[in-house]
Formats: C-alpha cells, structure tokens, sequence
C-alpha cells in the first residue's frame, strides 16, 4: 500500500529530481497545514521554486543575499574567539557555570562536510554528551537527521548548548534586534518554528539511544542584536505550542496517502525540462493541473511558501475572502467571496437561511457607512 | 623595494641575513624559551622512566637546536640586542616585514592559537604596517608548501592548530611550529583558555604600552581589550553607580587568570593526551600540518 503512495507521489514530482524536506518547509507544514497543494507538493518533493517562476509567479523572498550576509556576519561575530560573545550571554541567560565552556565544531568531520558523515558524527558527540562524559557544553553546527515520510531530511540548528543538569537547548542565531526586550513577532515565530524541528530532531536522536524526551528542552535560547547595538543578547521563547503542533502534522504526513487517492490518476506537476533543464511543459497546462488541487492562501503565506504568489493570485481572481486573511475569513463564516460579501450588504442577493444574520449585520454596516458618507459630503 | 628584497630573500628560504637583523629577535627568542621547555620536559619524562617520550622529545629538542643553528649562523646576533617591547621597532621598518612575520609576532603577543581575524586585529592594534586577512590566507598554503619542498629550511612554520581527537588541522586556526605540540592541539576546553590566554597577553601589551611610550596603547589596542574584557567575568570595572568604568589591563589580567584557574587542568590533561598520540601515530610533517583530512584521503589514494 505505502508503495503505491510513493509512487504516485513520484508520478506527481515527475522527472526532477527529489527535493528534500528542510527547516523552511517543514515550518510551512505547521504554519498552514490546511493546504493541500503544499502538503502534496512538499510531500512529493517537487520543485516550488521552479513550478512557481514557470507559471508566472516567481517567489521573491528569502533571496536577499545583503540579510545572508548579515546574518551570517553576526553569527561569526556571536561565535567568535571560542564564542566568547556566546558564552557571556548564556551564562546570563542558562546561568552556564564558570567550568561549563567545552566546545564541540561539528561542522565538518576532519575537513569532511558530507551530510552523512556529519549526521554520524553529531550522533556521537551528542550522545557521549547526554551520557555526561566529556567537557562538551557547545556544540556548533550539529547535523540532525528526521525522517519525514520514510525520507530523510537534514537540520542544521546554529548550535545545541547542554546544561550542567543535563538538558539539551536549541539556541537560535538571528540577526534581528531585541529592542527593549521585544522583537518582531512574525521573525520571532519564524526562528521558534525552525527550531522546533531541530528539538523533535534532536528528540529523535536521542529517543534511539533510549534517552526519554525531557533531556531536550522545549524552550530555545534566541541570541539576537540588544537594542541598536550589535552585541548579542539572549532570550527564552516557549515552543511547546509549536513543538506539539510540528509532531502532529508529522504524524499526519503518513497519511498522504489520503490525500493522493482524491486525486485523478494522470495528474502531475511535472515540467518536463530539456536537456540545459529549460521547463517545455506549457505553462496552461501547468497551472490547469494545479488548480484541480485545494489550495488554502492566507497572507503569512508569503512569509515562507514558494507558491504563495500563484495562490494570491488565484484567490484574487475568485475574490475570495482568503485574501483579507483569517481575522476577516472567520468574520464571515460561510460566506466565501467579496462579490457575495458585497451583494448581501447592498441587499441585491437574497441570504440563504443560515446567511440571514450575517446579512443584516452586513446592511447596517452598508448603512451606517452610507449615512458617515452623507455627513462627510455636508462638511 | 628594499620590502621586496626581504620578501625574495625569503622565498629561497635564506631569511635572517644582512643588517636586518633587528627583526630575528622574536623567532630566537620563541626557539630559546622552546629549547629551555623541551630540556625540562625531557629531564621530568626521564626522571619518571617514560623513555619513548623522552626519545620523541629529544628528537623535538634537536630540531629546535638546529633551527636555532641556522638562525645564528644566517645572522649576526651579536651584533643586535633584541627590542624586547614589540613597540620599539622603528614604524617604518616595521612595516617593511614580510607578512609572515606581523603574523609570527601578532601570535607570540597572544601566546595562543588564533583566528586570522584576531591575528589581523592585534597587528593593527599593535604594530605598524599591512596585514590582511585575505594575505593570510594565501600565506598559510605557502608555509605546508614550503615546509615540504625543504623541511627545517626556516627557523619557524605557521601551521593551523591540530583537532585533540582526530589530529586533522583545525584550518580555522594558526599556531607557529616552535611551540609545543601541547599548545597547538585544540580540545574541548582549549577555544576559552586560548581565549583567556589571549586576553592577558594583550592586557599585557596594553599595559607595556601604557607604561613605556608617550601617547600610551592606540585607541583599536583598547578597543580590542574591551572586546575582550567584557566577556570575562569580573574583568570591567564597576564605579559607584554600577556603569562600567575606564579599563584597567592589570584587572583583566586578574579575572582572566582566575576564570583560567578553573579550566587549566583539565584543558591541559586533554591537550597532552592528544599530543602524546599524535607523536606516536603522525609522522613530523603531519605533527605540523595535520593528519590527512577524511574527505580528502580518498582522493589521494585514488590519484595515488
């Protein structure tokens, strides 16, 4: 049964070669785990990026290469001289002990950066570790590894620190600043759900040694710039929510496969490139294929989804109410588009029994804008 | 041109001659201060009935010994009391040396293995002339290069640091071929007592300069003590209010060797461990550069 999934999942990538789930698309999934485009196409590990630039929409984010080099600037500078910058701030913030500086890089293996080869090494060190032998407290750049739908994906979290008692705490590098002790909400939630796949990751890891899940902690430690300043400052972010929601829709993965049997048997989302990779499947034929698909939009979509410019648009073209995001959605429930929106409030639909309410509610709103409008032609 | 004189002279591997002799003071004295720390060690590994690290560290000894042969031979130490004080060397000759020497001195002042970065950052702070980090690089292939074309051929190497478990280099730092084996081996703990070490070295500079010259250390040489101070607890002063007051170099000092105190022993068992291993499983150019990197070896032996 589980092959036939996998296969029309291969079916549906088609030709390209396999893209695995990484830290950004498995934010997604606990983001919006609604749509069903995005689950099938991460699930099948087809190319966004490029499905997305071929029918007209290509994503415009995460490419600024001026926010790369910035934050990997503050990282080195957080990480610098056996993280000195590092070390002060988590003695303030995990109350780290004078003894506890032991530096473990785990970005390469004697000059191997191979994944695998990483992945084995990580396990290793991090294992000795929660046994409590050696001097590691910081370990840099460890390579997790979380199978997602029998795939394998590799996480990288920007450090993992071990605390004297013995637990485990993602530490998150950002390079947006704490300002008086408040940084910006959607980047907050954006690092807190990277690094929940890095603590169900490195849950995993430890779970195989037989090592029970409290030895990872679900708070993580967000190292940012303080104020306007560009010295490091830390703080904890509770990620439980997330951490339960993320193990979830992990969980839900596995049934793919329900998904896949709603679909008609020849779909697929295959561009079908040449030989120098250029897409010479038609683009209509394209975007018809994936408009048979469920898609939910909403706005914070664009934070992180390759395809959120084609859903944007699809939605504006069907005036759905998607595009006013959820605040406004759930207003109107059961009401789906703006021209119906609009059609109840001018009194020109008539609303079916369970409009009824929302119907009047929308005509005093119409009136009471009209009577604002008169009042502001007097003035 | 007389900086591309020195830097030809170089080259062929015929340094430490003519009247330029002011500039052997830091490598004689580094083989000096070796020889004496390999004599000790050889008498205590005696002492203790340990022959096999007696025999590897004679062999150490003699290597220094010849170094320092050449050294003296090439130049005419007689002639040149060595400035002790980094600063004393006049600006303009200063900055006419071949980078591989701002670096050998940047490193002798920390007295730890070290970043190119930080390296860059102490030149500037402390002595005259250009430094960049992107010349470091291209420097530290010149030195395996060179070692290997003819081993022992200059008084020092600069070489990265060794990883305490695999013995690989650990690229990202540098240490000079004349210390120990036990300081250019990098544990666990080693990143933060090199860190500390590095401090008081350059609290030390700080405070020679502060002590012997006229316009007292630069403003980057306090700026990079600051950096360095307040990561170290204890280390900034506190006035009255609580604020952090002036920087006192004798107080970094102070708190770096006691956060130093904490780490030292164990620090220092790991690195001798690893030291140990590396003189009986690597070979002497492989004591220097690192035991051949996994990913590559693979490579070589299909090339081979």
């Amino acid at each position: 049964m589980k092959k036939t999934v996998d296969d029309r999942l291969a079916a549906l990538r088609g030709s390209a070669k396999r893209l695995d789930y990484n830290a950004r698309s498995l934010a997604a999934l606990e983001n919006n785990p609604r749509c069903t485009l995005r689950a099938l196409l991460d699930a099948s590990g087809s190319d966004k990026t490029a499905i997305a630039t071929h029918v007209g929409h290509p994503p415009s984010f995460g490419q600024s290469s001026f926010a790369i080099t910035r934050g990997n600037a503050f990282e080195a500078m957080v990480k610098d001289n056996g993280c000195a910058e590092l070390l002060r701030v988590l003695r303030e913030t995990l109350h780290l002990t004078l003894p506890e500086v032991g530096y473990e890089d785990l970005n390469d293996v004697g000059g191997d950066g191979r994944s695998k080869e990483r992945h084995e090494r990580t396990e290793e060190v991090l294992l000795r570790a929660a046994r409590g032998e050696g001097d590691g407290t910081l370990f840099d750049h460890p390579m997790l590894r979380l199978l997602i739908g029998g795939h394998k994906a590799y996480l990288e979290p920007d450090l993992v620190a071990l605390r004297i008692d013995g637990r485990f705490h993602i530490v998150e590098i950002k390079s947006f600043p704490i300002i008086d002790e408040q940084a910006d909400s959607t980047q907050v939630r954006a690092a807190t759900t990277q690094a929940c796949a890095y603590i169900i990751a490195l849950r995993d890891l430890l779970g195989r040694a037989g090592i029970g899940e409290q030895a990872v902690s679900d708070t993580i430690v967000l190292v940012a710039p303080k104020d306007f300043t560009n010295r490091p400052t830390g703080a904890f972010v509770d990620a439980r929510k997330q951490v339960a929601a993320l193990t979830r829709q992990l969980s839900r993965i596995e049934r793919i496969g329900d998904l896949v049997d709603l679909l008609p048997e020849d779909l697929t989302f295959d561009l079908a490139p040449d030989a120098e990779d250029r897409p010479r499947r038609p683009a209509e034929e394209l975007t018809e294929a994936l408009d048979r698909v469920l898609v939910t939009y909403r706005p914070d979509c664009l934070n992180h989804c390759e395809m959120a410019f084609y859903c944007r648009s699809r939605a504006r073209a069907e005036a759905s109410l998607d595009v006013l995001g959820p605040v406004v959605r759930e207003q109107f429930g059961g009401i789906d588009t703006t021209t119906m929106v609009m059609g109840l409030a001018r009194g020109e639909l008539t609303p079916s029994e369970d409009q009824v309410e929302m119907a009047a509610a929308l005509r005093h709103a119409a009136r009471l804008r009209a009577e604002l409008e008169d009042l502001g032609g007097a003035a | 041109m007389s900086r591309l004189y020195l830097e030809s002279q170089e080259e062929s591997g015929k340094l430490w001659n003519s009247g330029n002799v002011w500039y052997m003071s830091d490598p004689l004295d580094a083989l000096e201060k070796s020889i004496g720390t390999l004599r000790r060690a050889i008498r205590d590994a005696a002492a203790a009935g340990d022959t096999e690290r007696a025999g590897e560290l004679r062999m150490q000894l003699r290597r220094a010994e010849r170094a320092w042969d050449a050294l003296v031979d090439a130049g005419e130490p007689a002639a040149a009391p060595p400035p002790t004080v980094p600063e004393a060397a006049p600006a303009a000759r200063g900055s006419q040396l071949p980078a591989r020497e701002h670096v050998h001195r940047a490193l002798m002042l920390l007295g730890a293995p070290a970043a190119p970065k930080l390296i860059v950052g102490v030149h500037e702070a402390f002595f005259p002339g250009e430094l960049s980090a992107s010349k470091l690089s291209s420097l530290r292939r010149d030195e395996e290069r060179s070692y290997r074309s003819s081993p022992g051929a200059r008084p020092y190497y600069l070489c990265p640091a060794l990883a305490h478990d695999l013995l690989t280099p650990v690229r990202a730092l540098i240490t000079i071929s004349t210390w120990t084996l036990e300081q250019r081996v990098i544990g666990p703990l080693s990143p933060r007592v090199d860190f500390l070490t590095s401090a008081i070295g350059i609290a030390e500079a700080v405070h020679t300069a502060a002590e012997s010259t006229a316009d007292g250390p630069s403003p980057e040489a306090l700026r990079l003590l600051w950096r360095f101070a307040v990561n170290i607890p204890d280390a900034m002063p506190r006035n009255a209010a609580g604020h952090e007051g002036a920087l006192d170099a004798q107080q970094v000092i102070g708190a770096a060797q006691a956060e130093l105190d904490v780490h030292t022993d164990a620090d220092r068992a790991t690195r001798a461990e690893a030291a140990r291993q590396a003189r009986k499983s690597l070979g002497d150019d492989e004591q220097l550069f690192g035991a051949p990197l996994r990913g590559v070896t693979h490579l070589r032996s299909a090339r081979a």
